[in-house]
C-alpha cells in the first residue's frame, strides 16, 4: 500500500493482505540499496496467518519517493513516526543488514512498545570497507556487483534460486541500481551508538547469521549477542549476507517460532 | 549492468544451478521425470499455492530439471529470471500474451520467421490483438508506429531468413523514450554471440531446438527477463502486471516481484493456464547442448563464414547474403553488435532463380533439406515454399524473401566437405540452366 507521509509517498508491502492495525503487526526493515522484495519469501506467510506486515521501501528506494533517510537515528526516528501515524501500539520489528541497525536503534528509542526483535546479518556496528564506499559515489554499477560478490554466499553464486528460475543475483543487482547506495552504506559506516542502544532493550531477542558473512563477519554478530539483555535465540545458518533470500525457508521457520508467542500475546 | 553470475559463460554451461546434491551426488542433472512433488505437510502444500515459499507444485508450472536450464539461461543472458516453454513459438505466444490483452498492439518487424509472422498477423489478431509490421531499420517508422496501447516491440536481432541486423541499442532508445519493453528473439544469435540484454532487449526469447541444443533432437523455448523495465511506469499502463491479480488473492506482481514482476506472472498465470511446459527429458537433452554451445558456436561462426566466401567466388551463384561478408549493408553493425560472429544462417540465389534453386538441393547428399536451423548438420531450405509460404508476396517482400532465396544452416561438417557437397548441387543447378 501506499502512504502519503512525511512529504513523500511510501511504499509498505503488506504481505498481500490489506493492513489491518488491529492485528500484531510485523515490520520488516530492508538492508543497504535493497527494498521491502528481500523479505518477499517470509512476509506473505505472515500477512496470510494472523499478522498484519509492513514492509516498507525506505525513502528514495524503489517504490518510495522522498530523500534518503541521513543516518540510522534518523531511520528509526522514521520507523516511530510511521507506526504511530499508523496508530499502531505494539511491534515486533525484524531487520536485515541496515535495517537490522535500524530495528536496534529504534528498539532502544521505545523499548516497552517492541513485542520482539529479530536481527539479520549485523553487528552493534557495520563497518564498510572504504573501497566500497569510494566505489559506491563513484561507479555503482561496480559497487553493485561487489554488494552482489560480497554480499551472496557460494551456493547463491552458483545460481542457487529458491524460487525455481530466478535468478537473485542479478533481482538484487537491478534493484540496488536504483537505489541511493552511496548513501546507505555511508549511514551504516556512520552509526556509532549500536552497543549502547544493544544495552538498552528489553524485548526477546533473536539473531540470525550467516556463516559465510563476508559483509558482516559473524565474529561482529557474535560480540552484539554478548551484550543484548534479552537474546533468547541465536542461530547461524549455511549462508552469506543476504539471509532473507539466500535462506528463506529457514530464516522463515526461525521467524515464525520466535515471534509468533510473543506477538500473539495479549 | 547488474550481473546473474561472476562465472564466465563456459562455466555457466556446465555448473550455473546445479551442484550434486544427496542423496547420490550425480555429477550430471538429474532427469526429474515426474509430474509432481509431495507437499511433506498439507501447509507446505497451501504455501506453495499462494507463493509464500519457493518450490516445486506441479511439472507443468516448473520442474527440478527444467529449472537447472532456465538458470543457467538467465545467468547467460544476464537476466533476472526465466521460463523454459515447449517450444520457441510458445515462448512467443506466451509472452505476449502475458503483456497483450484484447485492444491492445504490437510493433513488430517485418524481417521475421514466418511462423511468427502468422501468429502476430492472423493469430492474436482473433484475441483483438494487432500488430503493425515495420522495416526494423527503419526507426523513423518504428517510433511512428508505436500507439497508445502498444505494448511491446518485438523484433529478431538477426532476422530469419533474410538476414538483417536489428539495431538494438537505437531501437532501445526509442523503445525506453516512449515506455515500451523491446521484446527479441535472439535465437539466431544465442547467448554465446551476443548479450542481447546488455545491448537493450527488455525480454530475450529463444527457440531452444536450435543451436542451443544443437542436436536437432529437442524441441525447446525460453523466456529470459532482463528485469530492467519499469513495469510501474506512468507513461503506459501494464495492467497484467500492475494490476491485482484475482486468483492469487490480489497479487500484484509489480509490487511483490519487482524486477521479477514478468517472470512470475508468465509462470503464474500462462503456465498454468496455457500448459506449454518443457519436458523434463527434454530440458536435459537441452542441457546437454547448453553445455558446450560456446565452443561450437565458434566452429559453426568459422564454417559459415568460410562458406559464405567460398560461394561468393563460384561462377552458379549470383548472390550471397551473410552479415560475416562486407559487402552486407550492415557488416559493421553486426561486426559490431556480433563481434564474435553473426551465426551460422547465410542465404545465397543461384542463376537460373528457384528452378536452380531446387536442383541444387536435391543434389545435395551432407546438406539436408528441412525446415529448421541451428542443427549440427548443415540444413537448407527454400523459404518462399516452406517456413514462410503462409505469409503473401507483399509481405514475403517486406521480409526480405525472394523467389530464388536459398537459406543455409552451416553445421559443423568439415569445411571441404559441404563445399564439396555444395560443389555437386552448383553443378546439378548449372545443367539444369544449360538444359
Amino acid at each position: 500500500m501506499y502512504l502519503n507521509f512525511q512529504q513523500a509517498q511510501i511504499y509498505l508491502g503488506t504481505g498481500g493482505k490489506v493492513f489491518d492495525a488491529n492485528l500484531p503487526t510485523v515490520i520488516f526493515l530492508h538492508g543497504s540499496g535493497m527494498d521491502h522484495r528481500a523479505w518477499q519469501l517470509q512476509t506473505r506467510w505472515f500477512a496470510f496467518h494472523g499478522f498484519s506486515v509492513l514492509a516498507p521501501d525506505f525513502p528514495a528506494h524503489s517504490l518510495s519517493t522522498g530523500q534518503a533517510l541521513a543516518s540510522i537515528e534518523a531511520a528509526a526516528i522514521w520507523v516511530w513516526d510511521l507506526i504511530d501515524q499508523l496508530k499502531i501500539q505494539t511491534v515486533s520489528l525484524v531487520g536485515h543488514s541496515q535495517g537490522a541497525l535500524v530495528a536496534l536503534e529504534a528498539a532502544a528509542m521505545q523499548p516497552a512498545r517492541i513485542r520482539s526483535l529479530s536481527l539479520l546479518a549485523t553487528g552493534a556496528a557495520i563497518p564498510v570497507n572504504d573501497q566500497l564506499l569510494q566505489l559506491a559515489q563513484k561507479n555503482k554499477p561496480a559497487a553493485v556487483a561487489a554488494m552482489l560478490s560480497w554480499g551472496f554466499g557460494e551456493a547463491y553464486q552458483f545460481g542457487n534460486s529458491q524460487v525455481p528460475g530466478l535468478a537473485p543475483l542479478a533481482i538484487a543487482g537491478q534493484i540496488m541500481q536504483q537505489n541511493p547506495l552511496a548513501t546507505d552504506l555511508a549511514v551504516c559506516q556512520a552509526y556509532q551508538n549500536g552497543e549502547l542502544a544493544a544495552q538498552k532493550i528489553i524485548a526477546p531477542t533473536q539473531l540470525i547469521f550467516g556463516e559465510y558473512d563476508r559483509m558482516t563477519p559473524i565474529k561482529a554478530g557474535r560480540a552484539l549477542a554478548g551484550v543484548l539483555p534479552n537474546l533468547q535465540s541465536h542461530t547461524e545458518l549455511a549462508s552469506g549476507h543476504m539471509l532473507p533470500v539466500e535462506e528463506p525457508a529457514a530464516c522463515l521457520q526461525l521467524l515464525r517460532n520466535f515471534i509468533q508467542p510473543f506477538a500473539l500475546r495479549a | 549492468m547488474p550481473t546473474a553470475s561472476f562465472f564466465a559463460p563456459a562455466t555457466i554451461a556446465l555448473h550455473t544451478g546445479y551442484q550434486p546434491e544427496p542423496p547420490y551426488g550425480s555429477r550430471a542433472v538429474p532427469i526429474y521425470q515426474t509430474t509432481s512433488y509431495a507437499f511433506g505437510e498439507a501447509s507446505v502444500g497451501a504455501a506453495l499455492f499462494n507463493v509464500e515459499q519457493g518450490g516445486h507444485i506441479y511439472s507443468r508450472m516448473s520442474n527440478p530439471t527444467v529449472a537447472v536450464l532456465e538458470q543457467r539461461l538467465a545467468a547467460l543472458e544476464g537476466g533476472v529470471g526465466c521460463v523454459c516453454t515447449a517450444s520457441g513459438m510458445s515462448a512467443l505466444f506466451t509472452t505476449f500474451l502475458s503483456l497483450c490483452s484484447v485492444g491492445d498492439h504490437i510493433v513488430a518487424a517485418a524481417q521475421i520467421y514466418g511462423s511468427t509472422a502468422t501468429l502476430l498477423r492472423y493469430t492474436l489478431k482473433r484475441f483483438g490483438i494487432t500488430t503493425s509490421f515495420v522495416n526494423i531499420n527503419d526507426h523513423t517508422a518504428v517510433a511512428t508506429a508505436i500507439q497508445a496501447n502498444t505494448k511491446l516491440v518485438f523484433c529478431e536481432s538477426i532476422g530469419n531468413p533474410a538476414l538483417d541486423i536489428a539495431d538494438l541499442p537505437k531501437l532501445a532508445a526509442i523503445t525506453q523514450a516512449q515506455a515500451v519493453p523491446l521484446v527479441v528473439d535472439a535465437t539466431f544469435a544465442t547467448p554465446a554471440l551476443a548479450k542481447t540484454i546488455d545491448l537493450g532487449a527488455n525480454i530475450v526469447v529463444h527457440s531452444l531446438t536450435k543451436w542451443i541444443g544443437g542436436s536437432g533432437n529437442a524441441v525447446g523455448g525460453a523466456i529470459i527477463d532482463g528485469g530492467n523495465f519499469n513495469w510501474g511506469t506512468e507513461q503506459r499502463a501494464f495492467p497484467t502486471l500492475t494490476e491485482d491479480y484475482a486468483p492469487f488473492q490480489g497479487l500484484n506482481f509489480w509490487e511483490e516481484f519487482g524486477p521479477a514482476a514478468f517472470t512470475m506472472r508468465v509462470r503464474a498465470e500462462a503456465m498454468r493456464d496455457f500448459g506449454a511446459a518443457l519436458s523434463p527429458q527434454n530440458a536435459f537433452l537441452l542441457l546437454q547442448g547448453l553445455e558446450t554451445l560456446n565452443l561450437r558456436m565458434a566452429k559453426h561462426v568459422d564454417n559459415a563464414q568460410a562458406l559464405a566466401e567460398w560461394l561468393t567466388q563460384q561462377g552458379g551463384v549470383a548472390w550471397v547474403n551473410y552479415p560475416g561478408l562486407s559487402t552486407h549493408p550492415q557488416y559493421v553493425l553486426a561486426q559490431e553488435l556480433m563481434p564474435q560472429g553473426a551465426g551460422s544462417i547465410l542465404s545465397f540465389g543461384i542463376h537460373g532463380g528457384l528452378a536452380a534453386g531446387l536442383a541444387f538441393m536435391d543434389a545435395l547428399q551432407l546438406g539436408t533439406n528441412l525446415a529448421n536451423v541451428g542443427d549440427s548438420r548443415t540444413l537448407v531450405l527454400h523459404p518462399a515454399s516452406t517456413t514462410h509460404s503462409r505469409l503473401d508476396s507483399q509481405a514475403q517482400q517486406a521480409a526480405g524473401i525472394s523467389a530464388d532465396l536459398l537459406r543455409v544452416s552451416v553445421g559443423l561438417e568439415a569445411l571441404q566437405d559441404i563445399q564439396a557437397d555444395f560443389s555437386r548441387g552448383l553443378k546439378a543447378a548449372a545443367k539444369l540452366v544449360k538444359e
